[in-house]
């Protein structure tokens, strides 16, 4: 019974969430407020999101790791165009501005991947690097303020009482599902990454659909700028260093193998609201200040014992 | 390379394959050292050049293990926060009223230990080692912040910074250098590296001992991660959870650029170097000629995938 729960990755990273927020819970309540749920949500949209497109990328058994500088990219440019301290355009032009550029680069990663047959982890440590120094130089050492209202209501805005980034992160969410498990591209997509020599015996693009997921996941690295970023008035020079780690590291606890062929958009989804939410967690458990510092630790010590647990649970499936 | 030289008992390497590239590299290297000269001569002068080199030795230090790593098909991206938590046990140590010597030791075992970790997850547990180092680069991170609470540790003695400062760094280079090179060309074991990382089932079964050179191998990373944590302390005289951030990619650049294929099987120190020289000297230039060094960012992001492309699409048959 353990054995076939830690075969399934979803239900491990379920059932250890489930019993972090009760452990949380059980020495705070306060933990459990819609208020505080609803904070450590906000917080995951842009990983969540992230980790919907790189699911697809890894599935394929090819990674990608330029988000963090795209996504940091995206923001800037977005706030370029809309602020009317620089370009003052209207905001659906920040937003096809910022769509389009993160789907541009995300075709450029898969071009290169496919046609260049560069291997993706070097592809995207260069963009990774390349795309940072861009968006520094375009930043110039200054934030950008006063970002207009109607770029704003992405961030803070309500539709029929939802807020928007929550919306959208659960539409993404429900997309990507269906796409990967009830749609012919989700399958396709599933058997190139198991086996690619059989998939294009089988008469499937396999370098088609890594483009698309390249494509796709530049996409949503994009979309996942324009509702996050927004939350706050002001674009810093940092923003979304790091988050290339956070996103893979959700994907891979979620079950996703970086052989390709194996991994869920649920499991995804879990890992991330685990992985984001231990920050939370650690203040709400009243340890003091210092605490705080640990969160990597925590979080390190979290991938270990997930690929320690799928360790144990093949060597019971030989015996 | 042919297969019986895997296999066979005298360790051979194919250099023509390697030349192509490396030839490329010193090519690259020149033309820029030409441009360097022809519009900022000041920047060739020796005293320039070697006070720049002051900032090369950590990172060259790290790459000759990588180089290795990368040859058997892995990759150990836990470098960085390696040298990060080396540093604040060296940095504690002192701090406590200990002799920094002692703190040193300290340091040098934790680095080692963080390494065979790495190793034992990669050889033992046999999990992706891009997902074991992605996961304790976070880890040694987060305990290198958290037993520090991420305050510098400053004001070390005087003694300790001349002998860990200054000349060492690139001794231990040096010698790290030589050593690989001569594991790589004379030893058995160099070949044994290439095979595992050309084909780890074939090299299993021909019973090659494939955990216990991966497990060494990482360790051996880690050592080097630690002791670049006290030359870098030793040289700014600060400790402190931040260090070695990101010097992981730039190690992983060095290596790629430098002919060595990311799948493992391909490659050798020698490129390393170049691909290094390559980057200090790009790296160094842009800083000083345009005092931009963002664009330095843009610069190696493409250097790196331009190098592996034309690599790819000239280079190869097949």
């Amino acid at each position: 019974m353990i054995q076939r729960l830690f075969q399934q990755r979803e239900y491990a990273v379920a059932l250890l969430l489930g019993l972090s927020v009760l452990g949380v819970a059980l020495i705070n309540p306060a933990f459990v407020s819609g208020e505080n749920l609803g904070s450590i949500l906000f917080n995951v949209v842009p990983f969540v999101i992230m980790a919907c497109g790189l699911t697809f990328v890894i599935l394929l058994g090819e990674i990608d790791i330029s988000v963090g500088s795209l996504y940091g990219l995206c923001a800037v440019t977005m706030g370029i165009v809309a602020s009317p301290e620089r370009m003052g355009q209207p905001v659906i032009f920040a937003v096809a501005a910022a769509l389009g550029l993160g789907a541009l680069v995300g075709f450029i990663n898969g071009a290169l991947v496919v046609w260049g047959r560069v291997p993706s982890i070097i592809t995207t440590l260069g963009m990774l690097t390349a795309l940072h120094g861009v968006m520094v130089m375009i930043m110039g050492g200054d934030t950008i303020k006063n970002l207009p209202p109607g770029l704003r209501f992405l961030g803070t805005g309500h539709i029929l009482g939802i807020p928007v980034p929550l919306l959208i992160t659960a539409l993404v969410l429900i997309f990507c599902a269906v796409l990967a498990t009830q749609t012919p591209l989700g399958r396709r997509i599933y058997a190139a990454g198991s086996n690619p020599h059989a998939a294009t015996l089988a008469g499937l693009s396999v370098n088609g659909l890594k483009l698309f997921a390249f494509t796709f996941t530049g996409f949503l690295t994009a979309l996942a700028a324009l509702v996050s970023v927004p939350v706050l008035d002001v674009i810093e020079n940092s923003v979304g260093q790091g988050y290339e780690l956070k996103v893979v590291t959700a994907v891979v606890v979620g079950g996703a193998a970086l052989k390709g062929g194996r991994g869920t958009i649920i499991g995804s989804l879990l890992a991330a609201l685990l992985l984001g939410m231990i920050g939370t967690a650690l203040i709400f458990l009243k340890l003091g200040d210092a605490v705080t510092y640990w969160e990597r630790a925590i979080q390190g010590g979290f991938i270990l014992l997930a690929v320690l647990a799928d360790h144990l649970a093949r060597r019971g499936e030989h015996s | 390379m042919n297969n019986e030289n895997i296999l066979g008992s005298k360790p051979k390497v194919d250099y023509k394959k390697f030349l192509r590239h490396e030839t490329a590299l010193l090519f690259l290297l020149a033309a820029l050292l030409i441009y360097a000269n022809i519009t900022d001569p000041e920047f060739l002068k020796p005293s320039a050049q070697i006070s720049l080199l002051d900032n090369l030795w950590q990172l060259a230090l790290l790459a000759v293990p990588m180089t290795l790593i990368i040859l058997t098909g892995g990759i150990d991206l836990s470098v960085g926060s390696i040298m990060a938590l080396s540093a604040v046990v060296l940095g504690l140590t002192f701090e406590k009223g200990i002799s920094p010597f002692i703190g040193v030791v300290l340091a040098v075992l934790c680095g080692l230990a963080a390494g065979t970790l790495n190793g034992w997850f990669v050889a033992r547990v046999r999990v992706h080692p891009l997902l074991v180092t992605l996961a304790t680069l976070a880890a040694f991170k987060g305990i290198a912040e958290g037993v520090s609470q991420a305050r510098p540790i400053s004001g070390f003695p005087d003694n300790f910074r001349h002998i860990f400062g200054g000349i060492t760094a690139p001794l231990c280079f040096f010698i790290a250098a030589i050593a690989a090179i001569y594991f790589l060309d004379r030893k058995p074991g160099g070949v044994w590296l290439r095979a595992i990382g050309f084909n780890e089932t074939g090299a299993r079964f021909s019973a090659l001992p494939v955990d216990r050179l991966k497990l060494q191998l990482y360790a051996l990373s880690g050592l080097a991660a630690s002791i670049a944590a006290i030359l870098y302390v030793a040289r700014r005289n600060t400790a402190k959870a931040d260090i070695g951030t990101g010097i992981e990619l730039d190690a992983i650049t060095a290596v790629v650029l430098g002919g060595t294929s990311i799948f493992g099987g391909r490659g050798h120190v020698w490129g390393t170097i170049l691909g290094l020289l390559l980057i200090h000297e790009t790296r160094e230039f842009v800083s000083w000629h345009w005092s931009r060094d963002e664009l330095n960012f843009v610069v190696l992001g493409s250097l790196l995938i331009l190098s592996v492309l034309l690599h790819r699409l000239l280079g190869e048959e097949k």
